[in-house]
């Protein structure tokens, strides 16, 4: 009776099979569960913005914190220069948050625990940063891997341990949010198992883990976002004031 | 316009209110979550520096030296990472 706790993770068509120059590009349950993301984003947005009252509803609720929290936090780590990039960091956030809570739904998919989902944004991230920073400084972003006060003998060195720690960025952001939502989902179906497996008799003490685990994967989904966020942030913040 | 002055002053405690509670939340928040960074910025440097030596190692054929090395400066990274990300935490108090 009781299921592989992978199972949850498998990526399989729905629909017909579409396949452009050899590349498979059908529509999976991953992009269904991203689709459903962005709908209910733009929904709850759309609908918490319709009507502007200054004595804000439920919905109107919500969507001003999401906002007001983001822009807090874009001004509070990457100061004024990043306003620009509001919309972008406020789309990741959203995007990551919300694929987070829908995978917290039994029976639902969770599009953060594919290591290639979180990597590509990762990288998109990443790269969206280093040419920000050669735009805004020319070639005097190479400062970023030479680091002021540092002796003659040091520089290669030091430059050498710069750029693979420069390097590591979106690795570090992405392996964080994967490993995060794979390793707790994976927890949720083990205990859930033991639920099964044990019984009437013995099955309230993972029964009660469950519970428990289901509020900390809860708290783990949004911190994940809030995460991926705030060190997009900082990385921005290193690309536009750039100070070592 | 007594009814507004009441709503006014009604809505600056509910700001304060609110504003105070909003910072511990944050403090909160961001306390774990730098927790959750650190540790995967210590391990993605040494990924990387070991997989970097990797490549570097089959271009140009010198195995098994230059991912010794670079293991060791990857290591070197992910400390000087964490000592970064906590010297920011610390500044940021």
């Amino acid at each position: 009776m009781a299921t592989n706790p992978m199972h949850q993770f498998e990526v399989y068509r729905i629909g017909p099979e579409i396949k452009i120059a050899g590349i498979d590009l059908s529509f999976t349950n991953a992009s269904l569960f991203m689709l459903l993301s962005a709908l209910t984003i733009s929904l709850v947005l759309a609908l918490g913005t319709r009507e502007k009252k200054i004595i804000p509803g439920k919905l109107q609720l919500i969507s001003e914190m999401f906002y007001n929290f983001i822009a807090k936090m874009i001004s509070d780590t990457a100061g004024s220069k990043a306003k620009p990039y509001f919309p972008f960091i406020f789309c990741l956030f959203m995007f990551v948050l919300f694929c987070n809570m829908l995978g917290m739904l039994p029976y639902s998919f969770t599009v953060t625990s594919h290591i290639i989902v979180t990597l590509i944004m990762a990288i998109f991230v990443f790269i969206a940063v280093t040419v920000i920073g050669f735009l805004k400084h020319g070639f005097g972003y190479l400062k970023l891997f030479v680091p002021s006060g540092v002796p003659i003998i040091l520089l290669p060195l030091i430059t050498v341990i710069e750029i693979i720690s420069y390097l590591s960025r979106p690795v570090s952001l992405s392996v964080r949010l994967f490993a995060n939502m794979m390793a707790g989902h994976t927890m949720l179906k083990v205990f859930g198992g033991f639920v099964v497996s044990l019984g009437v008799l013995g099955g309230w003490l993972p029964l009660s883990f469950s519970v428990a685990l289901t509020g900390l994967e809860i708290l783990v989904a949004f911190l994940q976002a809030y995460v991926f966020a705030i060190l997009t942030c900082i990385y921005l913040n290193d690309a536009l004031n750039l100070q070592h | 316009m007594g009814k507004f002055e009441d709503f006014k002053t009604r809505l600056k405690i509910a700001n304060s209110h609110s504003k105070k509670k909003l910072e511990n939340d944050n403090e909160n928040g961001s306390f774990m979550g730098n927790a959750f960074k650190l540790g995967s910025e210590l391990v993605s440097a040494v990924v990387v520096g070991t997989i970097i030596g990797f490549i570097l190692d089959s271009w140009f054929d010198t195995k098994p030296w230059l991912i010794i090395i670079f293991f060791f400066l990857g290591s070197v990274a992910g400390i000087w990472n964490v000592i970064r990300a906590a010297n920011r935490m610390q500044k940021k108090d």
